[in-house]
């Protein structure tokens, strides 16, 4: 159980502070409710990019660093299809430095030509890092516009191509900053030995003042059931061939999320799992197999995915995992399989509430989905399933059509 | 915490009042000698349900040959006379405990995580496998298989064919500098392994790392089931470097990025020095406003990120910087890490950027002490070199004391490019 207290400032920012007695450090975790779901399909890859500028200065602090790095701390930020998330750790004594950087780059940034330019090329070296220079790196690129025709998933994070964020100008990304980034579109989460009353005061006092602005509700085009079996092969210069399939699931709050976690873990487990125990030990298909779920706000994907043995090919695995999957659903799983696998999320879960900083991510992203205490619920959720559930889900889920598959087959030297 | 008044009126222009950290509480582990020697050290006061144990096996991948090292490692939970590793798994999987196991140059550490309560049913079911494990030729095949596929897909990353190069040169001559090669996957040795099982692992029990809310009963248990290992480990005597400074570029066809490793021997935390040079290695290369990331990655844009490190082990410890860049700027950035590495020879570092740096180590040691896992972990990193948690005051007293005419005289000594060992791949 995470307890937490919670108020909203005038200027509809939302605030969670969750006391922990224990620590000397703080937390300031800050998420925008922005991702790359929200960018225009034109320009690709700008909440990204726009990440970096967050860290180039604000109206009246010309570097976001040194100060927080002065003050004893440090910090960082990612980017997912969903949201932006900045986090800073510092010692406690020193909270109110942080929450002045804070507020000052929600108030209003103020990077310049050149901090747009070098963090272009920034992005483009981490593009090249992530995806383009690594065996594999390029498959999510090309299986997201695979599985997603219409929602804004069909593109990475990091962008379509590296086009988008060499294009980027300094009005686009001003645009960016006054659409998104003001307080009714953050959550706050403060994490520390301190006092609510001080809490208050402290947030009142930095972020007050900063401009209430209208939420634009967000509109973005659903996917719709997919109908009919897709596949794209594409040939790299990669040790083996690999595969991908990707089925749709639900939303990150719908009951398949849990069920789907579930699944995943039953099936691609290492050493127990249905996918290694057959295709991987006895029919000896392939080197490596795991099933995993993309996890999203909106509906995600259930992805099977591992590479081909050499002298084994694409085809013979496609031919053994269908029937697998066929003879899956079939079957119901036993009870106490099912109770070894919500204590082994559990013990996961135990270990990573331990720490600060993932119960304030953890906190601000259940705020930002409408609740903050939908966090002290997850355990009740997964718990309440049943074999039955599991294996009516199993059988919804496992559609060829509703399937992607992305094969990328290694090109004959 | 005493409350800090705030002005009434906000202006945005001025920075909060810094505090400064004025003490650390390092807090020590129970202590608890092992009949066979070994030192079991326990952590409690979790107030939560997690715990862990961690066996330290004097078994890294400089013990013996490098590949047995690595397949014994891998296979250590993969079956046993009475159980197969899918049963292994199954049992564990029931008490709902992971485990992991981490190879270094000197030791493997075994880790096992479970919630408290499960603790010690879990470590049953592992002592039980580990101790009986007796590498299934069909487990070892699989494993064999498994690693040299991993091995191909690492051989075309530029950052691997870097570090590997990097480490065979900086390690010349001593069995550091000993690698897995591809074509050694095919001779396995299945006897090899149960020797070094033997030898390593029954007979190479270094010490154990416990923590969690455990009763006295279940430690007496944990005591009595740890007893079973031998603890014959002796220390491996001091080597001599002899790298080779110099540059040394691999090319690889089609490559956008060129992962790069510069450095040199060094020491670790028993060096006079130590503690000094650690704030020279953070202005340089070891925090987000250091002056490699500062110049080659925020003023150029040649790279996502660039580092340096000081990285220790039992007998040594090397300096190392660490970047991928653009294939067209790796000039570039050699000409830059060179200009700064000569302008903390020549310049001496101003009040304010010292201050910065000093303050940050301060928060991030604090940050390293908070927590029981945490504090163990420090604890840990000081007691395998033979020092106690005394050395952490002397860190904090050297930081405060270290002026900038003494990180110029460091950056002489030790940040002389021409020392260094260059090496580039892609």
């Amino acid at each position: 159980m995470i307890h937490f207290e919670r108020f909203t400032l005038d200027n509809g920012l939302r605030v969670l502070f969750h006391k922990e007695p224990a620590t000397p450090m703080a937390v300031v975790n800050l998420v925008y409710d922005v991702g790359a779901r929200d960018e225009n399909p034109a320009q690709t890859g700008f909440a990204h990019l726009f990440e970096h500028l967050m860290f180039g200065g604000s109206v009246h602090i010309p570097d976001f660093d040194a100060p927080l790095q002065a003050a004893g701390g440090q910090s960082n930020a990612f980017t997912s299809n969903d949201i932006t998330n900045y986090y800073d750790v510092l010692p406690a004594h020193n909270l109110d430095t942080a929450l002045w950087l804070e507020s000052d780059r929600m108030l209003s940034l103020a990077f310049t030509p050149k901090s747009l330019e070098v963090q272009r090329q920034v992005v483009i070296e981490e593009f090249k890092q992530r995806y383009l220079n690594q065996p594999y790196g390029d498959a999510w690129l090309q299986l997201r516009p695979l599985a997603y025709q219409k929602h804004p998933y069909r593109w990475a994070t990091i962008g379509k191509n590296i086009k988008h964020i060499a294009d980027a100008t300094m009005d686009d990304v001003r645009a960016f900053f006054q659409k998104h980034y003001h307080p009714g579109n953050a959550v706050l989460c403060i994490v520390g030995n301190f006092e609510l009353a001080d809490i208050q005061q402290k947030v009142q006092h930095y972020f007050g003042d900063i401009p209430a602005q209208t939420k634009i509700a967000r509109q973005l085009p659903q996917e719709p059931t997919q109908k009919r079996f897709r596949q794209k092969v594409i040939v790299r210069k990669v040790p083996a061939d690999s595969f991908y399939y990707a089925f749709q699931m639900g939303k990150r709050l719908d009951n398949d999320y849990y069920l789907a976690d579930l699944l995943s873990d039953h099936i691609g487990n290492e050493k127990t799992g249905l996918l290694f125990t057959e295709l991987q030990r006895k029919k000896r298909l392939v080197s490596e197999i795991t099933a995993y779920i993309t996890g999203s706000i909106d509906n995600g994907l259930f992805v099977i995915t591992g590479k081909i043995n050499p002298n084994r090919t694409l085809m013979e695995l496609d031919d053994a995992l269908w029937p697998l999957l066929e003879k899956y659903k079939a079957k119901k799983m036993s009870k106490p399989a099912l109770q070894q696998l919500i204590l082994k999320l559990q013990t996961a879960k135990a270990f990573q509430d331990q720490g600060l900083l993932s119960r304030a991510m953890n906190l601000s992203f259940f705020e930002l989905l409408g609740d903050a205490a939908l966090i002290n619920q997850e355990s009740a959720r997964f718990s309440s399933i049943q074999t039955t559930d599991l294996q009516t889900y199993a059988q919804q889920l496992f559609d060829k059509n509703r399937c992607a598959l992305l094969q990328i087959q290694a090109q004959l030297p | 915490m005493t409350q800090q008044t705030l002005p009434t009126v906000l202006d945005r222009n001025i920075a909060p009042q810094l505090r400064p950290i004025n003490h650390i509480a390092f807090l020590a582990p129970a202590i608890y000698n092992l009949k066979n020697g070994a030192k079991l050290f326990w952590r409690n006061g979790l107030q939560n349900e997690t715990s862990k144990i961690e066996l330290h096996f004097a078994a890294g991948s400089a013990t013996g040959d490098p590949l047995t090292a690595s397949l014994c490692a891998g296979l250590l939970i993969n079956g046993t006379a009475q159980k197969t590793a899918k049963q292994i798994q199954k049992a564990l999987d029931a008490v709902g405990a992971y485990y992991d196991v981490s190879l270094s140059q000197e030791t493997t550490v075994v880790t096992l995580y479970a919630l408290k309560d499960q603790l010690l049913k879990a470590y049953q079911i592992f002592h039980e496998s580990l101790f009986g494990a007796t590498f299934p030729p069909k487990e070892l095949q699989e494993l064999v298989h498994e690693r040299s596929q991993k091995f191909k897909i690492q051989q075309q990353k530029v950052s691997f064919l870097a570090q590997r190069f990097f480490q065979r040169s900086l390690f010349a001559g001593s069995v550091y500098a000993q690698q897995i090669q591809l074509e050694d996957f095919q001779n396995a040795d299945r006897t090899a392994i149960q020797a070094f099982h033997e030898q390593h692992y029954l007979k190479g029990l270094k010490k154990v790392f416990l923590i969690g809310d455990v009763s006295e009963d279940t430690l007496d248990s944990f005591q009595d089931l740890l007893n079973v290992f031998e603890s014959n480990t002796k220390e491996r005597k001091p080597f001599e470097w002899k790298p080779e400074a110099g540059a040394t570029h691999i090319e690889q066809e089609g490559a956008l990025q060129s992962a790069v490793r510069i450095g040199r021997p060094l020491f670790n935390k028993t060096h006079p020095d130590f503690c000094a040079f650690s704030v020279l290695n953070t202005i340089l290369g070891d925090y987000f406003g250091s002056r490699l990331m500062s110049n080659i990655r925020e003023d150029k844009g040649y790279t996502y990120g660039i580092g340096s490190h000081i990285v220790e082990n039992n007998n040594f410890g090397y300096f190392v910087i660490g970047t991928e860049v653009g294939v067209q700027t790796r000039t570039a950035t050699f000409i830059e890490i060179q200009k700064e590495f000569e302008r903390l020879q020549t310049e001496l570092v101003t009040d304010a950027e010292l201050e910065l740096v000093k303050s940050y180590l301060m928060g991030q040691l604090l940050k390293s002490a908070d927590g029981p896992y945490a504090m163990l972990d420090l604890f840990a990193n000081v007691e395998t070199l033979g020092l106690d948690l005394s050395f952490y005051d002397r860190y904090i007293a050297e930081i405060k004391a270290v002026d900038a005419q003494k990180l110029q005289a460091l950056a002489q000594r030790y940040l002389n490019w021409d020392q260094m060992l260059i090496i580039s791949a892609g």
